[in-house]
């Protein structure tokens, strides 16, 4: 991946969960830029290697290291991940009744203001903000007063992961099926957050089962993992080989 | 089993003599026959099926006359009392005994009160769990009975403030209310203390809701964490009658809650939503029976508990459906939180069904706060601390939430918040 400077840089990353291994050996390098695509079977840890990266208690991380912007990202807790600029968009968001959307967005952004010695954002000009990131994602403005994820369906789930990131404005997302469950209307908007998102500074690890988000969301990499180690990489016309071929034929070279 | 030492029972009596001329009104005979149904009843103990986890050490040691009839007039002034609730009337009452300088009475046509001096009414010993009401019809030095006519609609908030020392004696908020068919009232009953002295509080209020009437009643016992807390409320509702109980418990060192409500009318309805707080070593102790004995009735029962430090928090919700009572709608829906490695909860749901045709369904939880919404709420950069304070905050909300008056929910959210001792939840609010 030539001499880039690394944004993510995984190295020989293994782990387990519930003491059973799930990644046995995975490297991946992110450069600021580029969106990245990790595709694989069931079972094969793609969903696991968002979760270590973004610190989920009771994955754990057994040998190898992962270097985010140069500091060693295992070593910090989920929260100071999050504020270092890394943002994982949830396979399954978590619904928190009582806690109001709207203000789950503001601590979240004054949480990393304050990281970087930053005051809090001005309430007023911030709701101008969500509003026109809302309008982007086609969400109601009832969307203010609910509570997170409360009673969204799933696709108004995945739009508020998204919209979320787009205030947020993370170095580095990590997306974790985010295509799975939406309808072709649903995946257009979410992909247009996505796309709203591509800059020159940041990345975007989309983990997908189906090259369907890829369609709009045009990756510069992807990669299939398999039994936790990426067997194969290449760029996008890897995904409209493995839709043809299916992921037995990776599995089959892998093996 | 009930009883009494000999030691306390020579005590009641002693303290009941002394306290003869405070009691002695015109009810003073009633005084006297309620202490001789309590003397041979005797008080509950930690054996009776419903009184486990109240704490009754205490009862040995209290003094039991009535401070606010005895005693030099504790000193209250108006600076202490909370900010007045629009278009509530409110009615101060200092160790029991009404404050009238501090009072703002009601436009005498929207309610008639009555003050009695003594006992109003009569006290049986009934069942193990009315004890403590029985305690107060033998030591109250007042009664307070509202009523509300037919169609009538009244507002109205009862301050009881807790000044004296629990060395020197008790206090009994004593309270009777009959909302005629059709009345509505919005009742506010708070306990709150003066000072931090510990105080012993025993309140006693019986509620009838006539046909068709509502009676929604703000229960907030915010008295300071060294106080002993004993209350038994008795609500009888009668056919449509709406009655909404909301509860909150913050204070207390020792605070113990009986609610007896009987749906008497058909197609009665009752919402009780209760939270409480417990930190350090305090205890809250909450039972709530609920006896469905007519038809197609309805009850919605919401209980949220939070136990930090050594606390223990326990809620036993009791619902049952007399033969006869067919199409019984019951909810009930029970949650505790462990805030703390030495905390406790003890949450219980209890139905007792004699009838066919119903549909009662319950749920109970006990726990730490849900791992995958923490770790959610780390994962957008919250710190720890503010994550674990906004689901705490939210766990309440379901019964915070309920409360519909603006400037009283204002009230006991920033009450809450000072409980859960955490600033950073003021932005909240």
């Amino acid at each position: 991946m030539g001499a880039r400077t690394a944004m993510l840089s995984i190295e020989d990353l293994q782990a387990r969960v519930d003491g059973k291994p799930i990644l046995n050996g995975l490297t991946l390098e992110v450069g600021a830029g580029e969106v990245h695509a990790i595709m694989g079977p069931n079972g094969s840890g793609k969903s696991t290697l968002a979760y270590v990266l973004a610190g989920r208690p009771g994955y754990e991380v057994t040998g190898g290291r992962v270097l985010f912007e140069g500091r060693d990202l295992i070593t910090l807790a989920p929260e100071e991940r999050a504020r270092a600029g890394l943002f994982l968009g949830f396979q399954y968001p978590v619904e928190i009744p009582g806690v109001n959307n709207v203000y789950l967005l503001k601590a979240a952004v004054n949480a990393a203001r304050k990281a970087r010695g930053l005051p809090e954002v001005d309430a007023f000009e911030f709701l101008g903000l969500v509003r026109e990131k809302m309008a982007l994602m086609r969400m109601e403005d009832s969307f203010l007063s609910r509570g997170v994820n409360e009673g969204f369906s799933g696709g108004e789930k995945k739009r508020n992961e998204i919209l979320q990131m787009l205030v947020l404005e993370p170095r580095l997302a990590i997306l974790d099926e985010t295509d799975s469950g939406l309808d072709i209307d649903a995946l257009k908007v979410v992909a247009a957050g996505v796309n709203s998102q591509r800059s020159p500074e940041r990345a975007c690890v989309l983990v997908t089962h189906y090259q369907r988000l890829l369609e709009y969301v045009a990756p510069d990499f992807v990669h299939v993992l398999v039994r936790g180690r990426i067997a194969k990489s290449g760029d996008r016309s890897l995904a409209l080989e493995l839709e043809r071929r299916g992921y037995d034929w990776v599995a089959g070279e892998a093996a | 089993m009930s009883s009494l030492t000999p030691a306390l029972a020579q005590r009641l009596a002693a303290e009941h003599a002394s306290a003869a001329r405070a009691l002695a009104g015109p009810a003073g005979g009633a005084a006297h026959t309620a202490l001789a149904a309590l003397l041979a009843a005797g008080l509950p103990t930690t054996r009776d099926e419903n009184w486990k986890y109240a704490n009754l050490r205490a009862l040995e040691k209290l003094r039991y006359l009535p401070a606010g009839a005895t005693g030099e007039p504790a000193v209250v002034t108006a600076a202490l009392l909370p900010p007045a609730v629009p278009e509530f009337a409110r009615y101060v009452f200092v160790d029991g005994v009404l404050a009238p300088g501090l009072s703002a009475p009601l436009p005498a046509a929207a309610a008639a009160l009555a003050l009695h001096e003594g006992l109003a009414g009569t006290a049986t010993a009934g069942s193990v769990d009315e004890r403590f009401a029985l305690l107060n019809a033998a030591f109250a030095p007042q009664a307070l009975t509202i009523g509300v006519a037919a169609a009538a609609k009244a507002r109205l908030e009862l301050l009881f403030i807790a000044a004296a020392d629990a060395a020197h004696g008790a206090s009994y908020p004593r309270v009777q209310v009959q909302v005629e068919p059709g009345g509505q009232l919005a009742l506010i009953e708070r306990h709150l203390s003066a000072a931090d002295l510990p105080s012993f509080v025993n309140g006693a209020v019986a509620i009838a809701v006539g046909a068709g009437g509502s009676c929604t009643h703000y229960r907030l016992q915010h008295l300071n964490g060294r106080s002993i807390y004993f209350d038994t409320l008795a609500a009888r509702l009668g056919a449509r009658a709406r009655y909404r109980l909301h509860g909150t418990a913050t204070g207390g060192q020792s605070a113990r809650s009986t609610v007896m409500v009987r749906l008497e009318g058909e197609r009665a309805d009752l919402t009780l939503a209760v939270a409480a707080l417990g930190e350090r070593q305090q205890v809250q102790d909450a039972y709530a029976v609920i006896e469905h004995a007519a038809p197609n009735a309805r009850t919605e029962q919401t209980f949220r508990g939070i136990a930090a430090g050594r606390a223990r928090v326990a809620f036993n919700g009791k619902i049952v459906v007399a033969p006869g009572a067919n199409g019984t709608d019951s909810r009930q829906s029970l949650r505790g939180l462990l805030a703390g490695p030495e905390a406790e909860i003890d949450v219980r749901p209890q139905l007792e069904i004699y009838t066919d045709d119903v549909r009662c369904s319950h749920g109970a939880t006990a726990g730490k706060l849900d791992d995958s919404m923490l770790f959610y709420l780390l994962s957008r950069g919250l710190t720890r601390e503010t994550a674990q304070r906004l689901l705490k905050w939210a766990f309440l909300g379901d019964v915070v939430a309920k409360v519909e008056l603006p400037e009283l929910r204002h009230q006991i959210e920033e009450r809450l918040v000072g409980q859960l001792q955490d600033d950073g939840l003021r932005e909240l609010l």
